[in-house]
């Protein structure tokens, strides 16, 4: 098993009223595994939100295996400025 | 040259230079909030960072923009925590030797911010509640 911190910001902290989770996942599981997760979990709030996928705080085009301790933010559409 | 800020509490401006002997042109750029967001009233907006990822990506655009157009310099303080209605949540200064380069990478900068920087906004709205603002601009 690999452990995996989720990073929680502004539409996904709302769903999950939490900063971060951390989730244990099988060796071998992908950003795109972790992704359905994360949407099963919030239980429909984030049907509507798209979300790009920043490992170890940097944005990932592709699905990419996940490793021991990774750090992962699913990022809702940004709003800076 | 490039100067990114990130910060917790009010934006001081940076200083106007008189001393620049070859930029034309000095542009700034104020962004403010408005009392509306999504068509209701707000008190304030509260900006939340991914700290690390947004300062690296907001130094990694302005490197960009200064590549991409013939600049001299950029300068860009960005707001993070409660920011009231009115007040600056992020200031550019862009300093070039025409205004016509100085105001596209201006456009670009802040285009590209608002795509690629992992920043959001919660509204505070009158009745004290907060919940993220949806408003999202390309």
């Amino acid at each position: 098993m690999i452990n995996i911190n989720v990073k929680c910001f502004s539409q996904v902290k709302y769903a999950f009223g939490k900063d971060e989770l951390n989730l244990e996942l099988e060796v071998g599981a992908t950003t795109l595994d972790l992704e359905k997760i994360i949407r099963e979990k919030a239980d429909g709030k984030l049907d509507t939100v798209s979300l790009r996928i920043a490992l170890n705080q940097k944005y990932i085009p592709h699905e990419t295996e996940l490793k021991d301790r990774d750090e992962v933010a699913f990022i809702p559409p940004v709003q800076g400025g | 040259m490039i100067k990114i800020e990130i910060i917790n509490g009010p934006i001081e401006f940076f200083r106007n230079e008189d001393s620049r002997q070859k930029d034309g042109a000095e542009l700034i750029f104020n962004g403010r909030v408005r009392v509306t967001e999504n068509g209701e009233n707000i008190t304030a907006l509260e900006y939340e960072q991914y700290k690390g990822m947004a300062e690296a990506e907001l130094t990694q655009l302005a490197e960009e923009t200064c590549k991409k157009f013939p600049i001299h310099d950029l300068f860009c303080k960005h707001r993070i925590g409660r920011v009231d209605v009115g007040e600056t949540s992020l200031h550019v200064v862009i300093w070039s030797k025409h205004r016509k380069e100085g105001l596209e990478a201006m456009t670009w900068f802040i285009s590209e911010l608002k795509k690629r920087v992992p920043i959001w906004k919660w509204a505070i709205l009158e009745d004290g509640s907060r919940i993220p603002s949806e408003c999202s601009h390309g």
